[in-house]
């Protein structure tokens, strides 16, 4: 009879676990809470490294390691990003065909904006990154795209998160449609993918400051808000899209395409999860 | 101090009920201890431990064997492409075994579609489990 109890008491008990984690974990419309998972992120990495401000994980691994910071800062002292940045701001004030330029696309005339994005769109029903804004607003006035991940995309969206650096991100999460695209955002970063069964997740949560070969993977809080970067790795500026899809075939998974729908959700949940810190873009990583 | 002990093995009961080993389980532990070709008793039946590929690009080396194998592991890739879980070696290793087919290589482009099929099945599966078990990663 005492076993039985126990028993009872036993499935009772994985049961209130369970009901537990569903209750907290938010992996539906009606249960997933954006800014309970920004917390508990945050959490997260002050208790693992609790030796670390807050505002300066958007220094990514260099504010976990020491070592590696040392050799980031003297890159900084003549940053490899700075001449695209120049570039960028020449793009951005030419003006297209028709008269007009980038300026009369976005808020502000574009200048320190970058914290806004990327944003949902209600009227055309999905999440805009910065570069999708910045070829469409190519598209209206009668220029052809640019390519999402190198080049000219790359070093306008380095003008401008340069212009918004110290400004705060502020994604917001105006409506359910907006959820929504937060939550398949949030399910492709914890989702395991790829010949080598890994996730967004494992390298840049639970294996961040864990060696993998000679790399230091970097924390996902604040891990937005250095791009677009100059990697020692590419020779030349990227975006944040570029990234994923190298970080999707270091994995051996077939990449999804730059500003794909999954994407684009993806970059909302992580930037989502970086809401209170600085924009510090460009950056420079190895 | 004999109710605790009760309980913690009610406990241990309790997760050794849901964890009972399942087929699968079986099968990737003893595929892992003991390679391909082996067999073993899994609830009294007797099983080897080939994955069905394998099975299939032993069979006669032939041309329409070949083909047949190559056809259904490009459908296995448009399969596992569907569902955006696939995996980066898997099609060049259905170029390859195409190469080897029109070279008469038979059983080398057997062998090379069963892996690639073998990808394919497993990407599949890794889409199915993921949407299961994705939440379980996220810190809370």
């Amino acid at each position: 009879m005492k076993i039985i109890k126990s028993l009872l008491a036993g499935a009772s008990l994985a049961l209130v676990a369970s009901i537990t984690q569903a209750a907290t974990s938010g992996n539906t419309l009606a249960s997933v809470d954006p800014e309970a998972d920004r917390i508990a992120l945050q959490s997260f990495f002050q208790k693992r490294f609790p030796q670390v401000p807050l505002d300066d994980y958007v220094n990514g691994i260099y504010a976990l390691d020491s070592g590696s910071r040392e050799q980031w800062e003297e890159i900084e002292e003549f940053p490899p990003y700075e001449f695209d940045v120049e570039e960028g701001e020449v793009l951005f004030n030419t003006a297209f065909a028709n008269g007009k330029s980038y300026a009369d696309c976005f808020a502000n005339g574009g200048v320190g904006i970058r914290q806004n994005f990327p944003r949902w769109e209600d009227s055309q029903g999905k999440v805009v990154t910065l570069e999708l804004a910045i070829n469409q607003c190519r598209e209206a006035n009668g220029e052809k795209k640019l390519g999402w991940k190198k080049g000219k995309i790359a070093q306008i969206s380095a003008y401008m998160a340069y212009t918004s650096r110290d400004n705060v991100f502020d994604v917001q999460i105006p409506n359910d449609e907006a959820k929504a695209a937060y939550l398949d955002g949030k399910q492709s970063f914890y989702t395991r993918r790829g010949q080598l069964n890994m996730s967004c997740a494992n390298c840049h949560v639970a294996g961040s400051k864990v060696l993998i070969r000679a790399d230091l993977p970097g924390p996902a809080l604040g891990h937005v808000t250095h791009f677009p970067v100059f990697r020692s790795k590419w020779g030349n500026l990227g975006t944040l899209q570029r990234r994923y899809g190298g970080c999707q075939k270091n994995v051996r998974g077939v990449p999804q395409k730059a500003q794909s729908e999954k994407l684009r959700n993806l970059e909302f949940f992580q930037t989502y999860m970086s809401n209170g810190l600085v924009v510090n873009g460009p950056g420079a990583r190895k | 101090m004999k109710k605790t002990i009760s309980l913690v093995a009610a406990l241990m009961m309790v997760s050794g009920g849901v964890a009972a080993q399942s087929f699968d389980d079986a099968f990737n532990a003893q595929r892992g201890m003991y390679g391909k070709g082996h067999s073993f008793t899994f609830e009294g039946q007797t099983y080897t431990t080939d994955h069905p590929e394998e099975v299939a690009a032993a069979a006669e080396a032939n041309a329409a064997n070949a083909e047949a194998l190559l056809a259904d592991a490009k459908a296995m890739y448009a399969d596992v492409l569907a569902v955006d879980f696939g995996w980066t070696l898997t099609k060049g290793l259905l170029k390859s075994a195409n190469k080897a087919l029109e070279a008469g290589d038979f059983r080398k482009s057997m062998q090379l579609s069963a892996r690639a099929q073998y990808h394919s099945r497993m990407g599949i599966a890794q889409y199915h489990q993921s949407q299961q078990e994705w939440i379980m990663a996220v810190p809370n």
